[in-house]
């Protein structure tokens, strides 16, 4: 399944503007305007000026949080975003709401473990696409991790629905251990036209501290689809 | 203006559900009618059942199935019991005892339910299911004759390609008794099944070529990783394919190993 364009001139506006060419613009433009986010027990809050806020929405970052403010738009990033836009891009400062102080990224990756168990495994999954260009979104309306589209999601349907499973320790997810959730999950994803993809996270083993234990870790992409034995029979 | 288009959508835009047909339930009769039947067959073949091989040698052979049906031993033909069984329900075979006596449709059922003799039930409903569609279907591991060509250099033919004819024969006495050893089954188990070929009016047992997929009988719960992995090792690149049995109902998988391609 190759990307499915919405629209005529879809793939052409693609094209012209890649995403990696975007997160670049967001990239800078945060850096630029020492933009900073404040850290809760579930997300990070971003006040965004609206040139930072164009680039949110462009990139994929976040969910816009409706105010009244007229000059300043709110976001609201998951913890994957956010770290990824602190430790991978180097581009924002997150700071905890109690002490306003920032956070060093050991610290937020051992809070951020702290509220989610699997987080670690989330991260590198999250981490993993993005850096091959693949925009990636929540995957909650869909009862899967993520979804990860070609492109924006307004030029692009999403061809992938994500879940992530873990090969080490006792694997905080709990998807896919037995037949009934895999059977559910490909039926859903096909009734929305994404094939399941499923990326084993294994750490490896690995006792050390961050950041090196993250270069321990490895991936693993695999589909799972349903095959049709009645339609497959001619070579 | 477009970044409000943006804004709004990359939320997760429903994608438009696709509807899928799934009829299996309202296939069942309501009102009392006739059950779907098989047409009687006339030409039945004939096979008697050795309890000590767990297979039976066919005796007399009826119609083109056993082009693509059974293993050439020493010029016999044998048959393993999710064959017999299949063939038993529409019909094509009669099987008899050391004794010949004919064995029931129900005798036949009991020794796949048994498990003892290298199939159990999911097993067979794969098994059925691939073969009523036309597929070719042989269980992994066993060639389907010992005497193959031997000018091509299939990686499907295994050990009994560069032996000579005689050599073969003695092997494979050998062998249908090691066939035989597979009597306990355990369903828990995730292993390579079946070696299934696509439709084919000219498929010979002397060439046949590598499959187009190996079926995998699945275990209790979905396969890991770590288990996927360890089987395509041994595969030499065939494809794999998985198939889980529910409520008799058997439904396939794939989960193909990939790397997503880097969009600019």
């Amino acid at each position: 399944m190759g990307p499915r364009w919405k629209g005529k001139g879809s793939e052409a506006k693609a094209l012209a503007e890649p995403m990696s060419k975007i997160v670049q613009q967001l990239q800078s433009s945060l850096i630029q305007s020492q933009t900073h986010g404040s850290l809760s027990s579930c997300s990070v809050l971003i006040e965004a000026e609206p040139e930072q806020a164009h680039l949110l929405n462009m990139a994929c970052f976040g969910r816009p949080i409706v105010t009244v403010e007229k000059d300043k738009q709110w976001y609201q990033l998951g913890f994957e975003e956010a770290f990824y836009l602190c430790y991978s891009l180097k581009c924002l400062q997150i700071v905890g709401v109690e002490d306003n102080c920032a956070k060093n990224e050991e610290e937020l990756w051992k809070y951020m473990i702290s509220k989610r168990t699997e987080f670690p495994d989330f991260y590198n999954a999250y981490s993993h696409l993005r850096m091959k260009n693949w925009a990636v979104r929540p995957g909650s309306q869909y009862g899967v991790d993520f979804v990860a589209y070609h492109h924006h999601p307004a030029l692009v349907h999403s061809e992938y629905a994500v879940i992530v499973v873990s090969e080490s320790g006792d694997n905080a997810n709990r998807r896919l251990r037995v037949w009934s959730d895999l059977e559910g999950t490909i039926r859903l994803c096909g009734s929305v036209a994404k094939t399941l993809l499923v990326l084993t996270i294994n750490s490896n083993g690995s006792d050390l501290g961050f950041p090196l234990c993250l270069e321990q870790y490895s991936i693993e992409e695999r589909t799972c689809t349903r095959w049709n034995p009645e339609q497959s029979r001619e070579e | 203006m477009e970044v409000e288009d943006w804004a709004a959508s990359s939320d997760g835009t429903a994608d438009s559900d696709v509807y899928l047909q799934d009829t299996d339930d309202e296939e069942i009769q309501y009102e009392s009618g006739s059950f779907p039947k098989l047409q009687f067959r006339k030409n039945k073949s004939k096979a008697c059942w050795d309890a000590e091989m767990g297979m039976a040698e066919v005796m007399e052979k009826k119609g083109r199935i056993w082009t693509t049906m059974g293993v050439v031993r020493r010029s016999k033909t044998y048959c393993f019991i999710e064959e017999i069984l299949y063939l038993a329900q529409i019909g094509a075979l009669v099987l008899l005892d050391a004794y010949d006596t004919v064995l029931s449709l129900k005798d036949i059922c009991e020794k796949v339910a048994e498990g003892k003799n290298g199939c159990h039930w999911e097993a067979f409903e794969a098994y059925r299911h691939l073969k009523s569609l036309g597929y070719i279907v042989s269980r992994h591991g066993v060639p389907w004759t010992m005497k193959s060509v031997q000018s091509f250099s299939d990686s499907a033919c295994l050990e009994g390609i560069t032996e000579s004819n005689e050599i073969a024969d003695r092997k494979s006495e050998d062998e249908l008794s090691i066939i035989s050893l597979f009597k306990d089954l355990h369903i828990n188990e995730l292993r390579l099944g079946f070696d299934v070929y696509l439709p084919n009016s000219k498929f010979r047992k002397s060439c046949p070529g590598d499959p187009s997929f190996i079926l995998c009988l699945t275990s209790g719960q979905p396969p890991l990783r770590a288990e996927l992995e360890n089987l395509e090792k041994k595969c030499n690149g065939i494809p794999l394919k998985f198939c889980h049995v529910d409520h008799g109902r058997g439904i396939f998988f794939s989960f193909d190993k990939v790397d997503l391609p880097v969009p600019p």
